[in-house]
């Protein structure tokens, strides 16, 4: 396998790793995104791939675990207040950086970066 | 990866996978109903609790009530009225027969269906059969349904 | 259009569009009935105004689907519609039919129509979604086996492609399994349990082998992705819907009497149905993403990656959020579940209908793609339809939140109607993002009639 097939191959891996901590495997997925990050090299599409998926993970991090966690401290455990936001918010933000990985998998398939729009003007 | 599943491995997942989990549907089917007397409340399934149902039915209860957590969310669940309303048809029937025709201003009502004593008796006696059935883990989870 | 019979599509798409408005007509005076409980009570009921709001809903996909079918499987099947004066002649007989049954619902009380279409002699009335007239599901029976005919002849007699066999398997499924329709057994839970044998193998089980069919049709053609991929991934699409899908209707069957296995088996299988779902998102973005060109018809590209991305949104998240049993247990039949049919209806069947409409519309009307103009509005009428439609589910989960946990995870729960009080202001909110959906829906039939600068065509 030459150099940039292996670089296909780990941006495409990484990407579905990226997708697969937000899904079926978090934490274990995230340790292995950190462990090929150590293999690639700066200006590749495997590092693009890889720095992409450790800054969604560690972004969803945030956004889910953090804020959601905030959310029950400020509103307090009782209230159903705090549910109806924390439920809400929770499945539609979670659903958003699915599909956000989702797309970048994609991409990655094609060894092209993300830029580009959905629908070309 | 791409070179070694082909489409016709996709096709026979799709033709093989279905035909084999239809069948279990079927073999499930047959154990469910075939177990459903223990659970179903049949052996009071009366004539009149027939013709209760008949009354439920062809007057579109389901379109605001929800009957054991299915139908439309606009009314209360009726699953357990008999429970709720102290194990009283009376009551369920007094409910029914004295609601206004022109409704509650502002307010969500139930139509009044002008429905005759047997009418009444029936659906009530219907009500009374349905919380009979044994649902698992009693749902729903509270009297309020 | 390579074939004249395509244009019988036509008709059924102008009759679908017409019952689609009046279908969000009934759910705004729904909504608002929710927290005005005596707006146009007695006249129009709740259980009228929702009969009418879901009935439309399924005659009007039917519509859809059919029209999908008459303009895809001639070009598939490379020849002329096998029967065109058939398709002709159930248009309007399933127009007639469908129309008497919802001025039926409107104009005599339910009662009374049961009467006078003698539902004694096979009651079939009064279940959910299933409050046709016996009469009515019997001309259902009979417009569906003709055009089943028509499309299998023509089908069987042409060129067999995937898309248009899958197609035709999901057309059968749909017309065999509504048979349990007339199944009425006077056991409560018989009833239920075969009902679902309608409701969950139509939407979860064969309308997404139609669904995925008319999707994979679209992306080819706007994509000019290679037919060899979209086949695969079709077919490994379906294999998932129905696999997940099956034995998952058994998360319908977890509190209506049923054995306590089904809690186990509903739950594993129903927590693998946003797989096939998943994968059409992924299909979507995929071929879009490979493109070969760069189709004038934008905004068909964009209805068909919606559907495919509103699809996993509705009927995957929102459906996973409650298929559990032991969240189920809480949930079942409340605001919960109205959310998710909101979004899943809307996600797969609506959007994949209108995609298909996005796509042939201007190719019936002699035009390679809608002008620059409508295109744009008919973009601006997506986002506006589809934003309100994520909103409305977003106000009803969160109404469906509050009620659970009011009504059923309490320690003290409180009686329904004290808590429906309670949700009021989730429904005013639920029902300003419905009147959005409606402008929405007027922008769209707005598109259709937008003049403005032809496209330019830019040929592959």
């Amino acid at each position: 396998m030459n150099t940039n097939e292996l670089q296909l191959k780990r941006a495409a891996s990484s990407s579905l790793l990226s997708l697969l901590n937000l899904t079926f495997l978090p934490v274990l997925a995230f340790i292995s995104l950190l462990f090929i990050y150590t293999k690639t090299e700066s200006n590749t599409i495997d590092r693009y791939y890889v720095v992409l998926g450790i800054k969604t993970n560690l972004l969803a991090a945030v956004a889910l675990l953090l804020m959601t966690g905030l959310m029950i401290l400020l509103g307090g455990f009782d209230s159903p207040w705090t549910w109806v936001f924390v439920i809400s918010y929770f499945v539609f933000v979670h659903a958003m950086f699915i599909l956000f990985a989702s797309w970048a998998m994609v991409r990655s398939w094609t060894g092209k970066k993300l830029k580009r729009q959905f629908l070309s003007k | 990866m791409r070179e070694t599943f082909t489409k016709g491995m996709a096709r026979n997942i799709y033709y093989g996978g279905g035909i084999f989990f239809f069948l279990v549907l079927i073999g499930l089917t047959v154990d469910t109903v075939r177990s459903l007397p223990k659970t179903d409340n049949s052996q009071n399934l009366t004539e009149l609790v027939i013709e209760g149902k008949r009354v439920w039915e062809v007057n579109n209860c389901i379109g605001c009530h929800t009957l054991l957590g299915e139908g439309a969310y606009f009314a209360p669940e009726l699953g357990n009225v008999y429970t709720r309303f102290g194990e009283s048809t009376e009551s369920i029937k007094a409910f029914i027969k004295y609601r206004p025709v022109e409704g509650i201003p502002g307010r969500r009502s139930m139509p009044q269906f002008n429905l005759t004593e047997e009418e009444l008796e029936a659906v009530a006696q219907f009500l009374k059969y349905t919380d009979g059935i044994k649902t698992a883990r009693d749902w729903p989870p509270n009297i309020q349904g | 259009m390579k074939y004249e019979s395509q244009g019988i599509a036509k008709m059924y798409f102008i009759a679908a569009i017409a019952l689609f408005v009046g279908q969000i007509l009934f759910g705004v005076t729904m909504g608002l009935q929710y927290v005005m409980g005596d707006f146009l009570f007695p006249e129009i009921p709740f259980n009228v105004a929702r009969m009418v709001h879901t009935n439309l809903l399924i005659v009007w996909l039917l519509f859809g689907f059919m029209g999908s079918a008459y303009f895809l499987v001639p070009e598939e099947a490379e020849r002329e519609l096998y029967a065109p004066w058939l398709a002709k002649l159930m248009f309007w007989i399933f127009l007639v039919a469908g129309a008497l049954t919802i001025l039926g619902y409107l104009l005599v009380p339910y009662a009374r129509l049961a009467e006078l279409t003698m539902n004694d002699l096979l009651p079939t009335m009064g279940r959910e979604f299933l409050e046709q007239p016996t009469i009515t599901k019997i001309g259902i029976v009979i417009v569906a086996l003709a055009f089943i005919y028509n499309i299998g002849m023509t089908v069987l007699t042409g060129r067999k492609t995937v898309i248009n066999v899958v197609l035709l398997t999901g057309l059968v499924g749909l017309a065999v399994f509504f048979l349990f329709s007339f199944y009425n057994p006077d056991n409560l839970v018989m009833d239920k349990y075969f009902w679902w044998f309608v409701v969950h193998l139509w939407v979860e089980g064969v309308w997404e082998l139609i669904m995925a069919s008319l999707l994979a049709y679209v992306l080819i053609k706007v994509t000019g992705v290679d037919r060899e991929v979209i086949e695969k991934w079709l077919y490994i699409i379906i294999a998932m819907a129905l696999i997940s899908g099956l034995v998952g209707t058994g998360h319908h069957f977890f509190w209506i009497g049923t054995p306590d296995y089904w809690q186990w088996l509903g739950s594993i299988f129903s927590a693998l149905e946003p797989i096939p779902f998943f994968m059409m998102t992924l299909f979507a973005f995929n071929v879009v993403n490979k493109r070969r060109r760069d189709h004038p018809n934008k905004a068909a590209v964009l209805w068909a990656l919606g559907t495919a991305v509103m699809a996993f949104l509705g009927a995957g998240v929102w459906g996973f959020l409650h298929t559990l049993a032991p969240i189920n247990f809480y949930t079942h039949g409340t605001q919960i579940t109205a959310a998710h049919g909101h979004m899943a209806f809307y996600g797969a069947y609506v959007m994949v209908v209108l995609t298909m409409i996005s796509y042939s519309m201007p190719l019936m009307r002699g035009q390679k793609a809608a002008n620059v103009t409508a295109q744009k509005i008919e973009i601006w009428s997506f986002w506006t339809m589809t934003l309100s439609m994520v909103a409305i589910t977003l106000f009803l989960t969160a109404a469906g939140v509050m009620q659970v946990y009011l009504q059923r995870y309490s320690a003290d729960p409180l009686p329904f109607m004290v808590v429906q009080d309670k949700l009021a202001v989730f429904y005013w909110l639920r029902e300003v993002a419905g009147l959005i959906f409606l402008s929405g829906l007027f922008l769209y039939l707005y598109s259709f009639f937008a003049k403005g600068e032809e496209v330019k065509l830019v040929e592959e």
